[in-house]
């Protein structure tokens, strides 16, 4: 096992837990705001669906200046009968420490699986510090298909907007389930849950000191997970609410680390997904139920004009990698106004395919590469919305799965240009 | 006889005797070199092989070197211009050598001011090139990040960070060769601080009214904000 880089308390915290059957995980920064209810939905959980078990919940702080995990230490369920809990947990420990390493939610994480390794825990999760929606019964069905039913990973499915989380419906999923060959579709969800056994595989592997510590953890331990000799399946959870991101948030380096996470797996994992075809189902728990949602006003002709944007200026760029046929199409369709636009699906999966060849070739710097693809990702999801904008939100998922299936049926030409 | 002897005789043995010192030396300074010349083509050969092993031909291609040097009329890969480079100094070293080996006072004089100036030749080449890739790389970035912005003048932008880092590393180059270098730097000093009191005038006169709306819209927020609300993660 590598080297533990826990500080001198959590050992000594360590020292005194000895072993521990479950481990709720919550990464931090600046989170005392919400981490309250975060802390309390999980000691909620533990008790109410784990009443026998021996839990620990470690928030993993990336060094808070608000008081993060005062707030941690100081939240606890003042009386378990108004939630309608008979009994406390019999034993339940907490701790809040800061992690080391490259700042990020993979150093993070990599403190948690170190606890989770030293405490022989048979089952773990991790959820986001700023939800707002989490409830007791995340953590029964994150924990429970690894404790009970023997599962190694559990992704998390929520309930969104049908134009929500449009990188991972346009890009993640169905590239993830054509590689993969599993559909596992919130494969950078945030919440998991995972056997102490797969915290063990994922703590000896060698990227703690590259982009999966600093973005690209949620896709690594998903596709470490796919990609290796374990059980996964997905729970749904119901709508997943968290705090705003910070509005000027730049979407393209947004785009940029999700993506390189992403096509930075399919170097390590070429040998698996080179061999995988065809797409099976992962195993899905949980009472699937409608949740009332908010509805998204998106500004159509603001995308279209971006989009066009793009292609006048970066048309050049995107000559050196792409194919002339889809340069034609992008030309065209930048030349297109009002409903008549469209991006279609065959068009959108070359250019991502070509897109992870010119990284896997190193046509252009990385960055440069893939933050020319925001304006490609504008105009795909502004021809998404005005494809779908009176549709349901089974006619979305239907829309998707062909998507998917197009990933697939041009995978061949990715097998056959990656050299 | 004596006059024969004097005018004729002497000054031939004289330069028989300065003959018979300087055609040693003659032949020793053609045998260096030959040296040089058969080591240089050794070196370009070896140097050669290795650069196109390491994958130097690669690199360039993906900074826009090979666009550099195709435009310079270039046609041969980087891996082999270096090695022709390094075997051209090599021969250059031991033709120096040898002219030394001559010891004509006036030849070394004016191959010692030669040589002393190279290595500014060197420096100013070293700053054209990485000039022009920074330029190349920076640009681009310029040119996406501006993009991505939904700036409308984005290839005015990448255009405009091009020109300026090229500009100013032929400024440096010219100022390290010792060419009009107080006359360069005057002028490209004039010329951009012109251009920038140009933008900051029409920027400042001519877009007032755009600045003003724009920081109303980030301090106080807008009533009719089209912001999209897709949550893209």
């Amino acid at each position: 096992m590598e080297e533990i880089v826990l500080r001198k308390e959590v050992q000594t915290w360590l020292e005194v837990v000895g072993t521990a059957d479950l481990l709720v995980g919550i990464p931090s920064f600046n989170n005392a705001g919400t981490i309250g209810h975060v802390v309390r939905a999980v000691q909620a959980g533990l008790a109410k669906y784990f009443p026998d078990c021996k839990a620990v919940l470690v928030n993993s702080d990336g060094g808070s200046s608000d008081g993060t995990r005062d707030v941690v230490e100081n939240s606890v369920i003042d009386d378990f009968q108004q939630i309608l809990i008979s009994q406390r947990a019999p034993s339940f420990f907490k701790t809040a420490t800061m992690y080391s390493g490259i700042p990020g939610k993979g150093s993070a994480f990599r403190t948690i699986f170190e606890i989770a390794d030293a405490l022989q825990v048979k089952a773990c999760a991790v959820v986001d510090s700023d939800l707002r929606s989490i409830t007791p019964e995340w953590i029964e069905l994150l924990l429970k298909p690894v404790y009970e039913g023997g599962f190694d990973y559990v992704a998390p499915l929520y309930h969104r907007h049908k134009f929500d989380g449009t990188i991972t419906n346009s890009i993640i999923y169905p590239l993830t389930r054509a590689l993969y060959g599993r559909s596992v579709r919130q494969p950078i969800g945030g919440d998991f849950g995972f056997s102490g056994r797969l915290a063990s595989h994922y703590l000896g592997q060698d990227v703690w000191e590259s982009d999966v510590a600093r973005f690209g953890i949620d896709i690594w331990m998903t596709t470490t997970a796919l990609a290796g000799d374990f059980r996964v399946c997905q729970s749904f959870l119901g709508a997943k609410i968290h705090d705003a991101k910070d509005p000027g948030a730049d979407l393209s380096a947004m785009l940029f680390q999700v993506v390189s996470a992403t096509f930075d797996m399919m170097e390590t994992y070429h040998d698996f997904w080179s061999k995988i075809e065809g797409t099976t189902k992962v195993p899905t728990f949980g009472f699937e139920y409608a949740v009332g949602l908010e509805p998204v006003s998106v500004n159509l002709e603001r995308m279209v004009e971006r989009f066009s944007l793009g292609v006048q200026e970066l048309v050049d760029i995107w000559k050196i990698f792409l194919p002339p046929e889809t340069i034609d199409f992008l030309c065209e369709a930048s030349r297109q106004k009002g409903d008549d636009f469209r991006f279609p699906d065959e068009v959108w999966v070359t250019i991502i395919y070509y897109f992870a060849l010119a990284q896997h070739n190193r046509t252009l710097a990385k960055e440069h590469l893939l933050k020319s693809l925001t304006p490609l990702y504008i105009g795909k999801v502004a021809s998404f919305v005005m494809e779908m904008r009176d549709s349901s939100s089974v006619e979305v998922e239907e829309r998707l799965a062909s998507l998917c299936h197009e990933f697939e049926k041009q995978k061949p030409l990715l097998l056959e240009k990656w050299l | 006889m004596e006059f024969v002897q004097r005018l004729f005789i002497d000054p031939f043995n004289r330069f028989l005797d300065n003959l018979l010192l300087f055609l040693p030396n003659f032949l020793t300074a053609v045998v260096i070199l030959f040296a040089g010349f058969l080591i240089g083509a050794l070196l370009k050969m070896f140097f050669g092989r290795l650069l196109r092993a390491v994958g130097i031909d690669g690199l360039c291609e993906r900074t826009g070197m090979n666009q550099l040097l195709c435009k310079s009329g270039i046609k041969d890969p980087l891996s082999l211009l270096l090695a022709k480079i390094i075997g051209g100094v090599t021969v250059a070293v031991f033709a120096l050598i040898a002219v030394q080996t001559i010891s004509v006072p006036a030849v070394e004089r004016l191959l010692e001011r030669f040589f002393l100036y190279l290595p500014n030749v060197f420096v100013a080449l070293i700053i054209l090139v990485v000039g022009y890739l920074l330029s190349n790389f920076l640009s681009r970035a310029a040119l996406i990040a501006s993009v991505n912005a939904g700036v409308r003048f984005s290839g005015l932008v990448g255009r405009f960070v091009r020109y300026v880092i090229l500009i100013m590393s032929v400024t440096m180059a010219l100022e390290h060769l010792g060419i009009g270098s107080e006359t360069v730097i005057i002028a490209f000093t004039i010329v951009f601080s012109g251009v920038v009191l140009a933008f900051a005038i029409a920027f400042g006169f001519g877009g007032r009214d755009a600045a003003r709306d724009y920081l109303e819209r980030k301090l106080k927020g807008s009533e009719n904000d089209d912001a999209d609300e897709i949550t893209h993660l």
